[in-house]
């Protein structure tokens, strides 16, 4: 499988699916490559598919789709100290990989099924952006007849908060979409905060869609309870201390990088939340404090 | 024939147990300390164990679920019920696996590890049968029955790390294990203890009580009083009724303004809870999370006029969130709040939390 049919792959995967995260989308398309690879050792194959998780950042540039080649890498040599014959090594990886798909596939309804007991009747609710987790704990609790409302931001550049307002109003909950600097104007009225994450770092902050640590900071100063939603595979090895440790693939769009020569005068696309802001995580791996985060990193990757 | 009569003995003892429940929620304050409840929960989950019919590890613990159920919905408000009915959930869970022969580390807890490596979705269903299961649970429950015999003298032995000379130590209300701590210190060390009376069922007064008979120069004083005294306390050391899965606290009314004057003058609040009050339960469930009692403490019956006015409310607990706390001291050592994750993730098993 080259760069072309790899690349097309990805794209047709998250265009015949739009609701499916893109880490998804890159295990999936890795998985394949996996399927067509013609190696013969294990470390050839590590070795294409860390070119081949390259090639899919150079699409994709957020967080997400790198922590999950990432843990397919991992996946890849956690099955192989197992079996030392390539081919009968393979078939398992293959099976193994399609029950994994499987049971990330599930992991938003656990997700959901965990968080919307936090959402009373009469909750005004605060949301960043676009994100499908949020939709999904939110039609849950929607489904569960509860009554809430919700204030979207904006968030510029792409005005994905629009996005978000769209896909509210069909649930028929009542939306409302505010600007980014509004956010302090309006945490007065909110009961909670409910954000998605691109990625979980280590430390138990997050990576999100740029405004998202303005949100936290004005939440702690509210004292208003911040919630973070996130499926377990966006954790990703990453310790940032402040903004700029944040690496610059992340931040930028992957067109921006390959173009633009002077990358500070780009706007960045993520911004990073320490979790001395965040209350509780809500994962599929179950509820978390920032702190279990680490824990369970560590299972995985030590 | 022994059968049928064991099983009426069981039930009736079921019974005799839930009713009790019922009527020792409602009153001035709980009628026994959570160290009963857990005892008399403990032994009879052994008792439902040791009588009752099942063939296999799934059956046992679809039994004790059912009664747990009955159990909770008796009295919410005892968690230490509904934990230790967990305790013992896991330890069936244990010693099925152990019967087993597989390692009961790695299948215990969901995990990203977990999702990685594992074979297949399998549903470990507990439906075979091993003649040891009944005695190696029974055994183990022992075990746990001697673990929350001896948790109020671990808690005390670790007073004297604690506690140093011609320190001014606070505490609210009344809890026996803070009783304990306090007397363990006292026999080898001075020090002042101040006890908010916690107002309305004034706990406090029989604390001071019991903490002068030992010879401790106690100062009680209205839960008023707290933040104006609190500039002369360097320790702050109480107990709750129990420990929330995010570390906070659900703890006696008037417990919150003490943990907000102590952070106000960044005294340590230090927390004496054993290990049976750790419930897995978060600060969501408005409906269950509180209980409220008679208000005839609060505003007498005999006031006349007024009560036709006014609503009067008597709540029983409150809610610390986490950041306010410094340290949990339980039978098995000391903790941070943010550690409290992984205490719960090795008491109990994450598909018990939800009985």
């Amino acid at each position: 499988m080259d760069e072309e049919e790899l690349v097309e792959y990805f794209k047709a995967q998250m265009r015949k699916n739009p609701d499916m995260a893109s880490a998804v989308a890159a295990i999936r398309t890795l998985l394949e490559f996996l399927k067509r690879d013609k190696g013969e050792t294990i470390l050839g194959l590590r070795e294409n598919l860390t070119w081949a998780t390259d090639c899919l950042t150079g699409v994709d540039s957020s967080v997400a789709v790198s922590s999950g080649g990432e843990l397919f890498l991992r996946f890849i040599s956690l099955t192989s100290l197992e079996h030392q014959d390539l081919s009968r090594c393979k078939k398992v990886m293959e099976e193994r990989g399609e029950l994994f798909l499987e049971k990330i596939s599930m992991s938003r309804t656990k997700v959901a099924k965990l968080c919307h007991t936090f959402i009373k009747d009469g909750t005004k609710i605060l949301t960043h952006s676009y994100s499908r987790v949020v939709l999904r704990v939110l039609e849950k609790a929607a489904a569960e007849k509860k009554r809430f409302s919700v204030y979207v931001t904006e968030s510029q550049p792409d005005s994905a908060g629009r996005q978000m307002a769209e896909a509210l109003r069909k649930l028929n909950v009542p939306v409302t979409v505010v600007l980014d600097a509004a956010v302090g104007y309006v945490l007065e009225k909110v009961d909670l905060v409910i954000i998605g994450a691109e990625g979980v770092v280590e430390s138990g902050g997050i990576i999100n869609k740029i405004g998202t640590y303005q949100m936290a900071v004005c939440s702690k100063a509210h004292n208003k309870p911040f919630y973070v939603v996130a499926e377990s595979f966006k954790f990703v090895r990453l310790y940032p201390l402040n903004q700029q440790d944040v690496p610059d693939k992340f931040k930028y769009k992957a067109d921006t990088l390959k173009t633009v020569q002077n990358l500070s005068e780009e706007h960045p696309m993520i911004d990073y939340t320490p979790p001395s802001l965040i209350t509780l995580l809500f994962t599929d791996l179950g509820v978390l404090t920032p702190s279990a985060v680490s824990d369970e990193l560590i299972k995985l990757y030590l | 024939m022994p059968g049928p009569d064991k099983e009426t003995d069981l039930t009736e003892r079921i019974e005799a147990f839930l009713s009790d429940l019922k009527r020792g929620g409602s009153g001035t304050g709980p009628l026994r300390g959570s160290a009963e409840m857990a005892r008399e929960t403990t032994s009879l989950l052994r008792r439902i164990t040791a009588q009752a019919r099942w063939s296999s590890a799934g059956d046992l613990m679809e039994i004790i679920r059912k009664e747990g159920r009955r159990m909770i919905a008796a009295q919410p408000s005892e968690t230490t019920v509904g934990n230790m009915i967990r305790r013992v959930l896991k330890i069936i869970r244990e010693e099925y696996a152990r019967s087993r022969g597989s390692s009961e580390e790695t299948d215990q807890q969901e995990s990203l590890h977990k999702l990685l490596t594992s074979g297949g979705l399998s549903e470990e269903n507990f439906r075979q049968h091993f003649t040891a299961l009944k005695a190696n649970v029974i055994e183990a429950i022992n075990e746990l029955l001697t673990e929350l015999e001896g948790t109020t003298d671990n808690i005390a032995m670790q007073a004297l790390e604690h506690i140093h000379s011609n320190e001014v130590i606070m505490t609210i209300g009344r809890s026996r294990t803070v009783e304990a701590f306090l007397k363990d210190a006292a026999r080898k060390r001075k020090f002042h203890v101040i006890v908010a009376e916690c107002a309305p069922f004034c706990q406090g007064h029989k604390m001071a009580t019991s903490l002068s008979k030992s010879g401790i120069e106690t100062t009680v004083i209205t839960d008023a009083a707290i933040f104006a005294v609190m500039s002369r306390v360097n320790k702050v050391i109480i107990g709750t009724q129990t420990v929330l899965a995010n570390g906070g606290l659900r703890a006696v009314n008037g417990t919150h303004t003490l943990a907000l004057a102590a952070k106000h003058h960044s005294t340590p609040l230090i927390i004496c809870a054993p290990m049976f009050k750790l419930s897995p339960q978060f600060p969501n469930e408005e409906d269950t999370f509180h209980k409220f009692v008679s208000p005839h403490e609060v505003l007498p019956f005999t006031e006349g006029e007024i009560l036709s006015k006014v609503n009067v409310h008597c709540p029983v607990f409150d809610y610390v969130p986490p950041e306010l706390i410094t340290l949990f001291i339980s039978n098995i050592g000391g903790h941070a709040p943010s550690y409290i994750y992984r205490l719960m993730s090795e008491l109990y098993h994450p598909e018990d939390h939800e009985l």
